[in-house]
């Protein structure tokens, strides 16, 4: 059976910024900004060379081969792109990301089986990892689809739909796996948590990369201490008692974060991109650092192509600081093909009248 | 990390849920698992300490269909990973056992749904593949079936009044259940060693005419064994061929022929219940077991649309009253008195064309060579076939006293009121 290549969202845009976080030294920014700009620019051969000079003083820097492999993924070079995930799972066996990009390589070359085993350790890495998840359902109903085709004896090239399994392009991107730790309303009624406000109780590493030039008070984070060691590590932060007023005022404002997130849902729910897309505001930073275009190009294709979607929104409580908002809810999303439910975390601002959204995470 | 094991085992959760939640598959496995152990068969029911020994004792089918089984059963324990591995397994071996793949297919659509029944294949395939997957779900019923309603522990199909002891083995198909028997004739009797799934004619059973596309009922013979090499791939293993039509389906005008038991082609494991143009159709592995266990001409092969089980010991009383008709026969032939055995024949009596008036210059011939020596009947094997006659397929060493050897016969009698009379006799042997 002949299979139709499996389609990359090519999302070059790789930013410096994580890197900038995590890595104080800004020589060593530098490196990985080189390497992800000659990516960029569709200068694979360089960005190797690049990538391997750097590599050449530190050969087991977990972020450079990792990006090394991106590298070579892209330059369509995927059997050493595989060889570099593959040592990167054994070295950091603990790493989810090295496990989902060998499940993409291999889901290019119609290795389902592989895929799906590469998957299932992603997320016995991390049981929470959305990404995995999400991939592993469309490598299952094609592996579904593929048994299907067998079992009624059809050509299988021309039965289901391709895959579309999305390539993690940072290894340390907070957004694709770590769940933001903030402690959930104590109550129905609305209470004032500053999720997002910087100082002393902000959400320490990895940092909700909401606005670029955000604080980050915390230590630097190693890169091989993988960043769910440091959310468990994050304190809960207290809750601050708000006066009546303020919490009528808040009530009323939880009221409308509540239904522009309803309104995202039913948007999605109904394949109306425009309304979908819109629900994000300018400042959105997409997980893994895509380009906003790469990004929207890649919902698009995930959303549209779809017969159906359905996504229910349960146990929705929502925190409010100000002008921003915290959403968390219970996210029942559903096609012909996948089931899942997952704890989902919007972060919005107010602009203008609307609330936006500005961050998504998936998570407990 | 408390988040996170709550998450994963919400996940897993809401997966067994998929499973036990939707009727189709896990209610439908679950009570077939339930019917596998404690179910009590055909026979009357058994005392719930004592499962049926034959559920024990018998080799259930082929391997390939044993593991599906298995797959099914776990699937019944809400084991949704353990089957999705049973299952991936067989596959990789059996990947043209196209029910083993469908049921693979809905087990790794349980990862990311709810499967609401088996092969749940989407709405569009669903669509133009109608009559496919109907024939899957059958297919799957029917080997459950066939595997959960064992026949009871020492009975034997009712035709089967008597074996010779040179016939070593013997075959029957219960067409309802999809089924083939394999009996080896021991000294205690007949025992089963195997059964196995099987495939019948595209419009089903009762052959009545050439290409009416349905399998014939009755008592056969296996009459040779063709070699696969000199077949084409669509025959798999090998083929047996049987005596369709035998001188009863003659004498009621029944046309056609190759009747063949057969493999499969090499892009199917098993076939459709009803796919053939009147064989009977096994897996490969299956036919070829056959093969090699069966004797070829001796072997009888009856083929019945419910086979109804009975204890050796009531069809010994049932043959009593025909081997008495027999017996007087045989005693009509060694007194040598040709109208007293001509009475034994019916009217419309035919041996290979030759009407009674031609027979019997060969029945005197047959009394001048025994000179009035005594007849003894050797080798005596005798099947009932009931339809709307009640009829005896008879097959005997006809040796006159002091002769070594003498000629394999095979009659066919038929009860006419309370007489039985034969309509038919030739040499086998």
């Amino acid at each position: 059976m002949k299979y139709a290549r499996i389609f990359f969202p090519p999302r070059f845009c790789l930013m410096a910024l994580t890197a900038a976080l995590f890595w104080p030294v800004a020589a060593v920014a530098d490196e990985y900004g080189d390497v992800n700009q000659l990516l960029r620019s569709g200068k694979f051969s360089e960005a190797l060379t690049k990538a391997d000079q750097y590599l050449a003083g530190k050969p087991r820097d977990p972020q450079m081969r990792f990006l090394k492999g991106v590298v070579q993924t892209e330059a369509a070079r995927p059997t050493e792109a595989i060889a570099t995930f593959t040592k990167l799972t054994e070295d950091y066996p603990e790493l989810p990301e090295p496990y989902n990009n060998l499940a993409v390589l291999y889901a290019g070359q119609s290795q389902f089986d592989k895929a799906r085993a590469a998957l299932e350790m992603a997320i016995r890495t991390n049981p929470s990892y959305a990404t995995a998840h999400e991939n592993l359902g469309d490598v299952y109903a094609k592996l579904a689809s593929q048994a299907y085709s067998k079992a009624l004896q059809l050509d299988g090239s021309n039965v289901g739909v391709q895959p579309k399994l999305a390539l993690i392009r940072d290894l340390f991107a907070p957004g694709a796996k770590t769940p933001v730790r903030t402690p959930a309303p104590a109550a129905a009624a609305p209470s004032s948590v500053p999720v997002l406000a910087s100082g002393p109780t902000a959400v320490k590493a990895p940092a909700p990369v909401v606005v670029a030039a955000a604080p980050v008070a915390s230590a630097p984070t190693q890169p091989s201490a993988s960043a769910q060691a440091a959310a468990v590590a994050t304190p809960p932060n207290p809750t601050v008692a708000v006066p009546p007023a303020a919490a009528l005022k808040a009530s009323s404002a939880a009221r409308d974060v509540e239904s522009a997130v309803q309104a995202w849902a039913t948007a999605w729910s109904t394949k109306d991109i425009n309304a979908y897309l819109g629900a994000y505001g300018k400042e959105f930073d997409p997980p893994g650092r895509q380009a906003r275009k790469r990004w929207e190009d890649d919902r698009r294709a995930r959303i549209v192509g779809k017969s159906r979607i359905n996504v229910k929104l349960s146990d929705v409580s929502v925190a409010i600081a100000g002008n921003k908002a915290t959403a968390k809810f219970k996210q029942a999303y559903s096609t012909e093909s996948v089931n899942i439910s997952s704890r989902k975390t919007l972060e919005l601002v107010k602009a203008g009248e609307r609330w936006v959204i500005v961050r998504e995470s998936t998570g407990a | 990390m408390k988040g996170r094991a709550n998450l994963l085992s919400l996940v897993r959760c809401s997966r067994l849920r998929g499973w036990l939640g939707h009727t189709g598959v896990a209610a439908y496995c679950l009570s077939t698992l339930l019917l596998l152990t404690h179910g009590p068969g055909w026979g009357a029911p058994k005392k719930k300490t004592r499962p049926p020994p034959a559920v024990e004792r018998a080799v259930f089918g082929g391997d390939a269909e044993a593991r599906l089984i298995e797959v099914y059963r776990l699937i019944g324990q809400a084991r949704g990973r353990h089957a999705l591995a049973k299952a991936e397994a067989l596959v990789e071996d059996h990947p043209n056992f196209q029910l083993a793949q469908l049921v693979y297919g809905d087990l790794l659509s349980a990862q990311t749904r709810p499967v609401r029944a088996i092969g749940d294949v989407s709405e569009a395939a669903a669509k133009s593949n109608s009559l496919l997957l109907a024939a899957l779900r059958d297919e799957s019923q029917l080997r459950m079936r066939a595997l959960r309603e064992r026949p009871p522990a020492d009975t034997i199909p009712s035709q089967f009044l008597q074996l010779s002891a040179g016939t070593r083995h013997a075959i029957a198909i219960d067409t309802s259940r999809a089924r083939l028997y394999l009996f080896e004739n021991t000294a205690g009797g007949l025992k089963m060693l195997a059964d196995y799934y099987v495939s019948v004619g595209k419009s089903g059973i009762e052959k009545g005419m050439e290409g009416d596309l349905r399998t014939p009922l009755g008592v056969y013979f296996v009459t040779s064994n063709l070699d696969p090499k000199s077949l084409k791939d669509f025959y798999g293993a090998g083929a047996l061929p049987i005596n369709y039509p035998n001188p009863y389906d003659a004498r009621r005008g029944r046309t056609g022929s190759n009747i063949w038991l057969h493999g499969t082609p090499p892009e199917q494991f098993a076939r459709a219940p009803q796919a053939t143009d009147g064989c009977v159709v096994l897996a490969n592995p299956d036919l070829q077991r056959i093969i090699k266990t069966v004797a070829i001409r001796s072997t009888p092969v009856v083929i019945a649309q419910s086979l109804s089980w009975v204890a050796p010991r009531s069809v010994q009383a049932d043959g009593r009253r025909f081997t008495e008709a027999l017996q007087a026969w045989r005693s009509a032939k060694a007194g040598g008195d040709i109208s007293r055995i001509t009475s034994f024949y019916t009217a419309d009596f035919s041996s290979n064309g030759k009407a009674l008036a031609d027979w019997t210059p060969v029945l005197r011939a047959e009394l001048g060579h025994a000179r009035g020596r005594d007849i003894q009947i050797k080798d005596l094997s005798y099947l009932r076939w009931t339809d709307s006659a009640e009829t005896m397929v008879v097959t005997f060493g006809e040796v006159i006293q002091g002769e070594r050897i003498g000629l394999v016969k095979r009659q066919y009698w038929v009860r006419q009121d309370l007489q039985w009379k034969i309509f038919f006799e030739g040499v086998i042997g």
